[in-house]
């Protein structure tokens, strides 16, 4: 489990392993061209206190290699963001994947926007994860060491300098970056408290107006944004103040260095150089201190992802449902002779604590017509819930036609159930797609027969698109939705009607035509219902839960 | 900061910033010049450990120079932190004053106003657009003297050491320049198509989890999930395509501009051995080149300067016709008690049906009048009408004078209105009820019978509230708003259905205490709990917009309804609907 995302990445990455590799190279080629600029410029150097000047030839090799390695690096960066694009797709799927997997209570639990959030933001930072931190931290690591060992073949001496420099340079950073983070989170806070003020005052505008205090809330707001300030000078005075101190270090270290190769004696055969070698190594002490402030950059990004990692990775190792039985068939079923709905003595409850149901037992055959009638809150709908198979008993069994409810596959389920919910979800996509659910087993045709069945046909065809008129809220009048659940419903043409109690506030002759609507689409099926208003018209067996 | 001339002007606010302008003014060309003296001094150190090699010149020359390079470089990055700072000192400050004008904008907005066309939605976007034209600013100060200021400098250094040369590779960096402002159009396009690709993540995704159910009971989840696939590779695509144009680029242009190298060390290598246009030693040369180098990679962010402004001209324009110069009313002290007189008073919304017609009735100082009837009957807007959000027809006079005729502040000096939304702000306890005046609360909170959940609240009266108040109850929000109002006593209050989260007995307390500090204010108490009605001064009895006044025994006896809906509380079980 601990490495589910580590194994969802590998796989990606062996499967594009052109691509991995091809990075690998881009990398290596960017870490090792970088180097080698400064070690013609040497050359170049050493060529003119010699009293040669500078072939033509040294020249251009002086730009290929800048050229080279500026290809490599963007080669490199253009790699990174495809692989890093294709981990986060992988990653995405997976996550999509699994949703299908997680019980139904572990929805009803949950807010879809923060589950959302996982998949959004939390993904991003995986990725950045990947592409900013530690791919980018390996390579700024392997340039410093690199640099680092050019000086030291260069001049020991330097080269021993560097070394006692750079941890420390690195220890600063980090740091200042620390401080900073902090400074930053304290503004974030007095920022959206700022924000906040905002929305509060239009919500609260008629009191501030009759109340007189225009000035108090305009005090108020000048207060937060003076918070707001004062942590963000913090964090400036951080930001402004940590490059100095870099490049003041540098020149620092540059200056010892020159010093030292000018005294003679022992210090000559520590930092003993040529002109050409102390310009290349100028050049090089500068090019240290780029990757190393952006190590702690990538150690910061690191850092936040570790929240954002241990989130997906919860969210992928949540417990997951039995898997159904896909040898079912809907003639098998049907043909069994079993009755179409049977509950055995069932009890159940959401949170192992509580009973919804308790020894609840009865049984539909077919084309019986049930209303299952109880206070609210009896777990009426937790049956249905049952029947769908979106729980399972934890006494007891469910069985349609024979068959565990649970073990139904999907496929199976809408062939099965017509089930007409509380109130209407409405998906992406056409009037038309709202009645077949993409489902290409229903043609245009059985979609507009459902749609007369519930009187819905004229209205649609009154739309500018008809059928193909894209659904969105307010294009229905809420009863108008209502009769689309239940066209929805029937178009598969299931064996077992669900019909839920709708909970919709309907005028009188929308009721009627909601019910009228129910009633045909229960004719020849076996219906299980919860409906008071259909039961009044029709009447039938009732079963008390 | 009370008044400042014409805010819809943008040289206002840098006016209004000389100082901390002139800081950076001075530090940043102090700055940028200096920086160019960094080249020089690794030059001429190079070109001395070269003299001591030949043995022209001693170690003590190298101590000198070396000790002057860290002294120029510290002086040059101190001016650096100044600049720095004081560059976001003047960004934090012109922020904080459009901020203020705009919310200042938004505190004398009415309220239809803000309710009308999302007058409200469209200040909160305001509020971003200030950040993002103050960010502008912001960079097109820094940008001035680190891009214009420092391109220049070291330009000039290039023309000193050798004009032909500075001028034969100053050719590359504008070239390389110019490409990247050629390719802006497909990269800003890609980014635009990128954006919408992750919108539309954004919804599928928000889309597949919350249906998650109902795709599950119609066996839906393999196709959503392969829709929801069709989505992630389009985002994969436009993101790949996106984040190419913008990372790959920069690193070629800057190739290009490298060109010039190939001529510095070339032509620079002749100008050493003695061949070339100039003379130069190796301190030259090494300068040149380095300056050479700096001089394109500041080159490649020139585009910066252009886009910052771009970007802050966008946002000012949006922002500007909001920034508008208010006046201030002054608040005036509470007006003196005096008799209310409401004859023939009507009302409709815009473009809807009469909701009040034809009301009449009075009340003398220290009058309690209860007003209720049935759901809908419009006492809710009755209370309203003496806000004067919206016209009325008929007159409402308050001692005398026509409500509709006094200023915003006069009436707010006669009228105090409580609304059934609390609207209390994300503050303490306190400072819900003070709201910035003096005086303590608890006097208010006892008047509300608050004083012993808040006392058992963890900071006391200092316990923040939280949004709208979300850490109370119902019944609490509505007394602390309830105390609130009190403190800010009108002789002529308004309160809509104080009661309604409250039980019996604390609804009989604070009707005690309301009389006793109401004093001589006239309250009109809209409820419909008429438990208390018997004890009022007066009762009005609406019905579809109109009213029937009188004491409580008279329209027990002339008007059925009245009689009834208060048998039936009286009689039930006191908590009736």
């Amino acid at each position: 489990m601990e490495n589910k995302i580590s194994r969802i990445f590998l796989r990606e990455l062996k499967r594009a392993w052109p691509l991995t590799l091809a990075l690998l190279a881009a990398v290596a080629g960017a870490v090792l061209l970088g180097l080698t600029p400064p070690l013609v410029l040497e050359r170049a150097v050493n060529s003119l206190t010699e009293g040669n000047g500078i072939p033509l030839s040294l020249a251009l090799l002086y730009f290929g290699t800048l050229a080279l390695a500026g290809i490599f690096d963007s080669g490199k960066a253009f790699l990174l963001t495809v692989l890093g694009q294709k981990l986060t797709r992988a990653l995405r799927s997976a996550m999509c994947r699994k949703l299908s997997r997680l019980s139904a209570s572990w929805f009803a639990g949950r807010e879809p926007g923060a589950v959302a959030s996982r998949f959004v933001g939390d993904v991003d930072t995986v990725e950045s994860l990947f592409s900013s931190g530690i791919v980018s931290m390996a390579v700024d690591v392997c340039k410093v060491l690199s640099i680092l060992a050019v000086i030291f073949v260069k001049s020991r001496g330097l080269g021993i300098l560097m070394l006692l420099v750079t941890p420390l340079l690195l220890w600063m950073t980090r740091t200042f970056q620390k401080r900073m983070l902090r400074s930053q989170l304290q503004n974030r806070a007095a920022v959206s408290r700022v924000s906040h003020h905002v929305p509060e005052t239009i919500h609260c505008i008629r009191m501030v107006h009759t109340l007189r205090k225009e000035r108090y809330m305009a005090d108020r707001y000048d207060s937060a944004i003076q918070d707001s300030y004062q942590a963000m000078e913090k964090s400036n005075f951080y930001d402004s103040v940590y490059s100095p101190i870099v490049l003041i270090i540098s020149a620092l270290v540059v200056a010892v260095m020159m010093v030292c190769a000018a005294l003679g004696g022992g210090m000559q055969e520590l930092f003993g150089m040529s002109v050409g070698t102390a310009v290349a190594v100028i050049a090089y002490v500068g090019k240290v201190f780029g990757p190393l402030e952006s190590i702690g950059m990538e150690i910061q990004s690191v850092q936040s992802a570790v929240a954002g990692v241990r989130r997906i990775r919860e969210f992928l190792s949540e417990p997951e449902e039995k898997a159904t039985d896909a040898s079912l068939t809907l003639d098998a079923l049907r043909r069994s002779g079993k009755p179409a709905v049977e509950v055995a003595d069932v009890t159940f409850s959401y949170d192992g604590e509580r009973n919804v149901l308790e020894d609840c037992a009865f049984t539909v055959t077919e084309g019986e017509s049930v209303t299952l009638t109880g206070r609210t809150g009896a777990g009426k709908s937790t049956v249905f819930k049952l029947l769908l198979g979106l729980y399972r008993p934890q006494v007891g069994a469910v069985r349609i036609y024979g068959a565990d409810a649970a073990l139904i596959p999907p496929r199976l389920r809408r062939r099965l159930f017509g089930y007409v919910e509380q109130a209407f979800h409405l998906v992406p996509g056409t009037v038309l797609d709202q009645i077949t659910l993409w489902d290409e087993g229903i043609t245009r045709e059985k979609a507009e027969e459902a749609a007369r069945l519930v009187g819905l046909h004229e209205t649609i065809c009154t739309l500018e698109q008809g059928y193909d008129t894209p659904c969105r809220e307010g294009l229905f009048s809420q009863g108008q939705f209502q009769l689309l659940a239940i066209a929805r419903a029937v178009a598969a043409d299931p064996a077992i009607l669900l019909l839920d109690e709708i909970t919709a506030n309907l005028d009188g002759d929308t009721e009627q035509a909601v019910l009228t609507a129910l009633e045909r689409a229960a004719a020849r099926r076996t219906v299980v219902s919860i409906s008071h208003r259909l039961y009044r018209r029709t009447g039938g067996r009732q079963i008390p839960i | 900061m009370s008044k400042r001339g014409q805010p819809d002007r943008l040289l206002t606010y840098f006016k209004a910033e000389t100082w901390p302008l002139a800081v950076v003014t001075v530090t940043g060309l102090v700055y940028n010049i200096g920086l160019a003296f960094g080249p020089v001094l690794e030059g001429k150190l190079a070109q001395c450990l070269l003299d001591i090699m030949g043995g022209t010149t001693g170690v003590p020359a190298m101590v000198r120079l070396a000790v002057l390079y860290v002294a120029v470089t510290s002086f040059v990055q101190a001016t650096r932190y100044f600049k720095r700072f004081y560059v976001r000192r003047f960004a934090n400050n012109v922020n904080r004053s459009m901020k203020r004008v705009l919310y200042d904008n938004l505190l004398h907005t009415s309220r239809e106003e803000l309710e009308r066309a999302g007058a409200g939605n469209l200040m909160t976007r305001a509020i971003s657009d200030v950040d993002a034209c103050v960010e502008g600013m912001r960079k097109f100060t820094t940008e001035v003297f680190d891009t214009g200021v420092a391109l220049a400098a070291y330009f000039v250094l290039l023309l000193v050491y050798d004009w032909r040369l500075a001028l034969l590779t100053g050719l590359f960096p504008p070239v390389a320049f110019f490409l990247a402002e050629r390719m802006k159009k497909p990269v800003s396009r890609c980014a635009a198509v990128y954006k919408e690709s992750a919108g539309r993540l954004n919804g599928a995704t928000l889309e597949r989890i919350s249906g998650a159910v109902t795709y599950r009971v119609f066996g839906l989840e393999a196709d959503r999930d392969r829709a929801y696939g069709e989505c992630l590779a389009d985002y994969e695509k436009k993101a790949a395509a996106a984040n190419l144009w913008e990372n790959t680029l920069p690193p070629l242009y800057q190739v290009v501009s490298m060109l010039g190298a190939v001529l510095i060390l070339w032509l620079g290598g002749k100008n050493v051995a003695g061949t070339g246009w100039a003379h130069w030693d190796i301190a030259a040369f090494t300068a040149f080149l380095t300056c050479f180098t700096k001089l394109s990679v500041k080159t490649s962010k020139a585009a910066k300067l252009f886009n910052s402004v771009q970007k802050a001209q966008v946002s000012w324009r949006r922002v500007k016709p909001l920034l508008k110069e208010v006046e201030e009313e002054p608040e005036l002290p509470p007006a003196p008690a005096a008799e209310l007189e409401v004859s023939d008073l009507g009302f409709a919304y815009p473009g809807g049906s009469e909701v009040l017609k034809h009301i009449s009735f009075t009340a003398k100082p220290g009058q309690v009048i209860g007003v209720t009837g049935p759901v809908a009957c419009g006492k809710s807007t009755l209370g309203k009408a003496f806000l004067c959000e919206l016209p009325y027809t008929g007159s409402i006079r308050f001692g005398g004078r026509e409500l509709r005729d006094m200023t915003d502040a006069e009436r707010a000096a006669v009228v105090g209105y409580l609304s059934h939304q609390p609207e209390l702000l994300s503050a303490s306890v306190k400072d819900n009820v003070l709201l910035g005046s003096d005086g303590p609360a608890a006097p208010w909170l006892a008047a509300a019978c608050l004083t012993e959940e808040v006392a058992a609240m963890p900071q006391g009266e200092e316990t923040a509230v939280g949004s709208g108040g979300v850490r109370l109850s119902g019944g609490q929000q509505a007394r602390l708003a309830l105390a609130r109002t009190l403190r800010h006593k009108r002789p002529l209050l308004i309160l809509d259905d104080p009661f309604s989260a409250v039980d019996m007995t604390t609804e009989g307390e604070i009707m005690e205490h309301l009389r006793a500090l109401a004093g001589d204010s006239i309250i009109l108490l809209l409820s419909h709990r008429l438990d208390r009605f018997s004890e009022l001064d007066g009762v009005l009895w609406m019905e579809q917009g109109t009213v029937l006044a009188g004491s409580h025994e008279t329209l027990m006896e002339t008007c059925p309804a009245y009689a009834g809906l208060y048998n039936a509380q009286k009689g039930g079980d006191g908590r009736g609907e």
